[in-house]
């Protein structure tokens, strides 16, 4: 079984030392609790300057995720980008204002999945609604929002989940059997969230091989080719 | 044999839990090698902790051997201490859970104290959450009422929850002997796990993963893949209750 972290952040962080503060601590982290490969967000990008694109060192294991930030003060996706990640929180924009539509459906004709927290949910329905051909990764849901989850995946079939915090009693397995294997993805959120406890999770989900192997990995792979 | 500290049974208000039956608690905890479960109930936590308690003692007898109970004290409730009282009698009591943040009440106040009265005279633990920043139940009011009743082991639930709690936890556990920090937590990280371990020593914390309010394979999760050595690692699991079960 491949394993890929949908949702990582390499880089220091503000609020702790993490070994995940360059390359080699985040693949080190990886191995230790066998992680195959992870999709990265840097942290520069993330919490200082989202339109700068820091530099990240070229391993195969490591799957640079891009920010994008919608609008005249912010940053296009890549040519070749096909997995990025909006931060409407941290970098403060409206994620259906005029801006982050055209940015959203930008990305839906380029076929480039979003990775998108889910702060908002009423904007994420909005979003969806306006733009319904945006392939969505909810990530960071927490274990509080699974009625909101299911209010947003039951109508919108392009969102997708991951299993950073989805850490309510066997909620990942009911998101799967409500929705399918194919809408939820493996994710930690680490350094800032854990990703010891998620990953032992994933090997100990009451659910068929076929579909482990789907959320570990499989469904990220497919979206990124 | 691993022992969990801090779970719970029934359902929640505030979100959703898909299944919140005791057996497929009972299946989870069998597939990752959970003996025993150390269980308030959720309404005796909420609205109800008459009704919930006596929910607590059947959930015990059904299933024999894989749950040991805290009786919820309401300090709200006239009759707390009495019902208390009945309650630390009961086989397969081990303890009381408190929850100020819930019942909006301060944990070292006058209202609590029969419970710690009655914790020490029946020789049980008391589980509390805890709450860095909390005006009910941050790590200074553990402090308080750790060093008013000295002879009550007092499990420090979640070890403040909030990661920028955790120096203060382990400073007030290093300070007060009869408090050991109870690790569940949605925020916590198993690097914190090791992190904390430095501070206070093994001996002194416990494995709690709140089940069924939260995934029971992710509290384990991370200590089971924590960076930590396999002692450190037994001691979290099974070693700090056994003791303070047994003692």
């Amino acid at each position: 079984m491949r394993v890929v972290d949908v949702n990582r952040i390499i880089g220091p962080v503000p609020t702790d030392d993490v070994p995940s503060k360059d390359a080699p601590g985040l693949l080190a982290e990886l191995d230790r609790i066998a992680i195959d490969a992870a999709c990265v967000v840097h942290s520069h990008d993330l919490y200082y300057d989202p339109t700068a694109m820091a530099e990240l060192p070229v391993d195969p294991r490591l799957i640079r995720v891009p920010i994008v930030v919608p609008g005249p003060l912010g940053r296009e996706a890549p040519a070749d980008a096909r997995l990025v990640r909006l931060c409407p929180s941290e970098h403060r924009f409206l994620l259906t204002g005029s801006h982050g539509l055209a940015t959203a459906r930008e990305l839906a004709e380029r076929d480039v999945t979003v990775l998108l927290a889910l702060e908002s949910p009423g904007s994420v329905h909005q979003l969806a609604s306006s733009v319904p051909g945006l392939r969505i990764v909810l990530i960071n849901t927490g274990y509080r929002a699974l009625r909101e989850l299911a209010d947003l995946m039951d109508v919108h079939p392009q969102l997708r989940v991951d299993t950073a915090t989805l850490c309510g009693h066997l909620s990942v397995e009911w998101v799967v059997r409500r929705y399918g294997a194919h809408r939820v993805l493996f994710g930690t959120g680490a350094p800032i969230t854990d990703d010891a406890g998620p990953r032992y999770q994933l090997d100990h989900l009451e659910l068929p091989a076929d579909q482990v192997e789907l959320i570990a990995g499989g469904n990220i792979l497919e979206l990124i080719g | 044999m691993i022992i969990d500290a801090h779970g719970h049974l029934g359902s929640w208000y505030a979100f959703a839990i898909p299944d919140s039956s005791t057996a497929s608690l009972v299946r989870v905890m069998d597939q990752c090698g959970v003996s025993t479960m150390c269980v308030s109930h959720l309404l005796a936590i909420g609205p109800d902790a008459a009704a919930g308690n006596a929910l607590l003692l059947d959930e015990i007898d059904r299933y024999p051997g894989r749950f040991l109970g805290y009786a919820v004290f309401d300090p709200h409730a006239p009759d707390a201490r009495a019902r208390t009282a009945d309650l630390l009698t009961r086989p397969g009591i081990v303890g009381l859970k408190l929850h100020p943040d819930t019942h909006e009440y301060a944990l070292d106040g006058p209202a609590y104290a029969p419970a710690f009265e009655l914790a020490a005279e029946h020789d049980r633990l008391v589980l509390s959450h805890g709450m860095f920043g909390s005006p009910w139940c941050a790590p200074e009011h553990f402090a308080t009422v750790a060093a008013r009743y000295p002879s009550v082991e007092l499990l420090m639930g979640h070890a403040a929850l909030f990661p920028p709690g955790f120096p203060a936890a382990a400073a007030v556990a290093n300070q007060h002997p009869n408090i050991t920090l109870e690790l569940c937590g949605s925020r916590t990280t198993a690097r914190h796990i090791a992190w904390l371990i430095t501070e206070v020593g093994a001996h002194r914390m416990a494995f709690g993963s709140d089940a069924l309010f939260l995934d029971l394979r992710v509290g384990l999760g991370r200590i089971q893949l924590a960076p930590i050595t396999q002692p450190d690692r037994n001691q979290l699991l099974t070693g700090t209750m056994t003791r303070l079960l047994n003692r």
